[in-house]
């Protein structure tokens, strides 16, 4: 397996016709993207909006981002088992619209408890400093479903959209050359010439079954996990459209965007390429609902690294809230007693900035821990020119000026990897 | 800029341990160590000299304190500055408290220095910054600067760096920095450390908590007044006591009186950390009302007790559960209660 991404870099997004890319100038049809998402019966109507870095714009509540790319012909298919039959990601060519974004908007809030606004995309002022996605040129899609519709079934028509539009905009591009490639070398357990180079495996919980998901719910190559054990995947499966988030994003969750740029995948491929390391592979889990679920899925991909990547060390990362805590300790722990040195990435639960409210578990042999932070800042917000809300209610919502915590920016807390807060410790 | 400086009598010049009776005593200006200390800040000024043997201090600790902060309300500095104590016991835990008091009372910033064996450490190291100054004396001219560098950092609003950096003991506290590098490459990092044998530093202490004695059996479980408590969220319909469904600062106790069995009509979940479907359709998989009922007629416990205490566990930091349990176990001896089952999710 060998994925290649053909980039073109997009320095700006336009309204127009014919779609076409102009240079590094896209030009957007919305009547091809309107009949896209039109096309399920869940939506009544359908708006665009351009949005650039920089600009003095608010947009939310965001469902999704997603960075727009199209498999090349013959390469496979788009987010396989979602948009197209269930065959392999990761082969052969994909055209990426780097500095790109297809975002949508949401008509619900996520969660009442957490956050009212639900995550904010704010394309100026410090909040913008700290969220990778303020960088973007983001073609954001204003939904309006029809009523009556379960919240599930709007979230996952939302989803839907968000790929179906981001492939066709990607489709425009796939025509042209790229202005670069970026093809990754191959890895695996058995790659020959890399003796002696550490071994590293890494375990990513991909869904907590803190909830469980529903039928229809398209997580991995569309199938909602319910029932799976730890698979071994291809990092270039991760990238290239095999995984999706789960539809409650805001349950500790993420964005589409953040798989096709896995940074803890993109990091072991970077020091792969610079020979630092020997990638042997990754372990794709979910976090249990009770105990017995949790030894379960904690040993296959014990397991797995240490029998089938025959690994040396792994790294760590874990999905949803407090619970896959203890997922991702006991799997670094039978790690650890199998020989295999670990390092372990967990999201900041200290509501009252103690460091004693920080840790879920205290297990001895799990000692290298990454902390993300989050939980302590947050940013007064003024007046912007431009606030994009897909309800009159989170337009007046959003208008400012307001006070929001660093969670509900988009793109600026992440717990496996993505983020730059830090908690410290003083 | 003017600082206030507190001093035990040792290194107020009044004499050693046969003065260490002695009352609070103020001083103008600057006095032994106080006088390094000024020239240390640079642009402040010491303007008084509190000096108190350090006995007095200990045993009339109110008294001291009062003192203190009657002679600052008028004295208008800002900065109080106390030792440093070294390892000297009493002189730490007094030095400490003060300078709590000074800064919550009067917001005044505060600066003080111990050795890590000093009592007043572990006591104040949550609210003050207390600088290391190990055990030696010698290092007195060392502690002192690093004592006004940071006192400089409050005069001039500076933002306060890492333990590390300034030398101060870990406080216990957390908050967010954007740092250069992603969590990703920080994880990575950390991995190949720990795999070449370097030294890496895990970016959370592990947090040890003193362990819980298990109280002693109940004598006779047949004649035992049971109590069910659970932090599942479960509440009656229309959540009366408002309890949160994410960091519950509330918990509610409600009637079990003549119910043998739970209906999921009557009652809601507030929590946002599971999947509460299964507790929403039947009660009794939370709160076993239906199979304690079944213990009881068969006697294999005395009474279920006709209250459930229930709160909401999720995302809960210490400091609220601490009092959130203090003030159950209260209502729980209040209740002549001999056993409880809690229930968690």
């Amino acid at each position: 397996m060998q994925l290649t991404l053909a980039n073109h870099r997009i320095t700006d997004l336009q309204f127009g016709t014919p779609a076409r890319l102009d240079g590094t100038v896209l030009r957007v049809d919305t009547d091809i993207l309107r009949r896209a998402v039109l096309e399920d019966k869940a939506f009544a109507a359908v708006e665009f909006e351009i949005v650039h870095p920089g600009e003095s714009c608010r947009a939310g509540p965001i469902f999704d981002v997603i960075e727009p790319r199209a498999k090349a012909p013959d390469c496979g298919v788009n987010f396989p088992g979602i948009l197209g039959a269930a065959s392999t990601a990761g082969l052969g060519t994909t055209h990426v619209l780097s500095g790109a974004a297809v975002s949508i908007l949401a008509e619900i809030s996520p969660d009442l408890t957490r956050s009212a606004t639900g995550r904010v995309l704010e394309m100026s002022g410090p909040p913008a400093c700290a969220s990778d996605y303020a960088n973007l040129h983001h073609l954001l899609i204003v939904p309006r479903t029809q009523s009556e519709l379960s919240r599930q079934a709007i979230e996952k028509a939302y989803r839907i959209a968000g790929l179906r539009v981001a492939v066709e905009l990607a489709r425009i591009a796939a025509v042209e050359a790229p202005e670069s490639v970026n093809q990754f070398q191959p890895i695996g357990p058995a790659e020959i010439g890399r003796e002696g180079l550490p071994r590293i495996a890494y375990v990513g919980q991909i869904f907590s079954r803190q909830r469980k998901p529903e039928v229809d719910e398209p997580i991995l190559y569309g199938a909602n996990t319910d029932g799976m054990l730890p698979v071994m995947l291809h990092p270039d499966e991760w990238l290239d459209g095999a995984i999706v988030p789960s539809l409650h994003s805001w349950f500790g969750g993420t964005e589409t965007y953040f798989y096709q740029n896995h940074p803890i995948i993109l990091d072991l491929y970077r020091r792969h390429h610079a020979r630092e390391i020997n990638f042997v592979g990754t372990i794709a889990t979910i976090a249990g609902a009770d105990n017995f679920d949790r030894d379960r899925h904690c040993q296959a991909a014990a397991n797995l690294v240490k029998w089938n990547l025959r690994a040396e060390g792994a790294v760590l990362s874990k999905y949803g809230g407090g619970l896959p805590h203890a997922d991702l300790a006991e799997t670094a722990r039978l790690l650890e007693t199998m020989g295999i040195r670990t390092a372990v990435m967990v999201s900041d639960v200290s509501r009252d900035r103690r460091v004693e409210s920080a840790l879920l578990f205290n297990v001895p042999e799990v000692d290298a821990i990454v902390y993300n932070g989050g939980n302590g800042m947050r940013w007064e917000l003024p007046r912007v020119e431009r606030v994009l809300a897909a309800t009159p209610q989170f337009l007046d919502l959003l208008s400012g000026p307001m006070t929001i915590d660093a969670p509900n920016v988009i793109g600026v807390t992440n717990q496996q990897g993505a983020s730059r807060i830090r908690a410290m410790v003083y | 800029m003017r600082v206030a400086h507190y001093l035990n009598q040792f290194f107020g010049g009044i004499g050693a341990e046969e003065h260490a009776g002695n009352k609070l005593e103020v001083r103008d200006g600057a006095v032994g160590p106080g006088k390094l200390l000024e020239s240390a800040l640079g642009n402040a000024s010491v303007a008084l000299t509190f000096v108190c043997g350090d006995n007095y201090a200990v045993e009339h600790q109110d008294e001291l304190t009062a003192g203190v902060l009657a002679k600052l309300r008028s004295a208008n500095v800002d900065l109080f500055v106390a030792g440093p104590c070294f390892d000297a016991g009493r002189y730490g835990v007094a030095a400490g408290a003060l300078c709590r008091a000074v800064q919550q009372e009067l917001k005044i910033p505060v600066v003080t220095a111990m050795s890590e064996e000093n009592p007043g450490v572990d006591l104040h190291r949550d609210a003050v910054y207390i600088i290391d100054s190990g055990t030696s004396i010698a290092k007195l001219r060392d502690v002192i600067f690093k004592m006004a560098a940071l006192g400089n950092k409050f005069l001039t609003d500076s933002p306060i760096g890492l333990p590390h950096e300034e030398g101060y003991f870990r406080r216990g506290w957390l908050r967010d920095q954007l740092v250069e590098q992603k969590a990703a490459t920080r994880l990575v990092d950390m991995l190949l450390a720990k795999m070449h044998g370097k030294r890496f530093e895990s970016e959370m202490p592990a947090t040890a908590f003193a362990p819980v004695p298990i109280p002693a059996a109940v004598k006779d479980l047949s004649k035992a007044k049971v109590m069910l408590i659970t932090d599942g969220g479960l509440v009656p319909k229309g959540n009366p006591d408002r309890i949160e469904g994410t960091a519950a600062t509330r918990w509610g106790s409600y009637s079990i009186a003549e119910r043998d069995d739970l209906h999921g009509e009557e009652y809601e979940v507030s929590h946002g950390g599971y999947d509460t479907r299964f507790v929403q359709e039947d009660p009794d998989r939370l709160v076993p009302v239906d199979a304690m009922r079944e213990m009881e007629r068969r006697g294999v416990i005395g009474k279920l007790h006709d209250e459930f205490l229930s709160t909401c566990g999720r995302s809960n930091p210490l400091s609220n559960t601490r009092r959130l349990g203090r003030e159950m176990a209260a209502k729980v001896k209040q209740a002549g209660v001999d056993a409880v089952i809690l229930t968690s999710t």
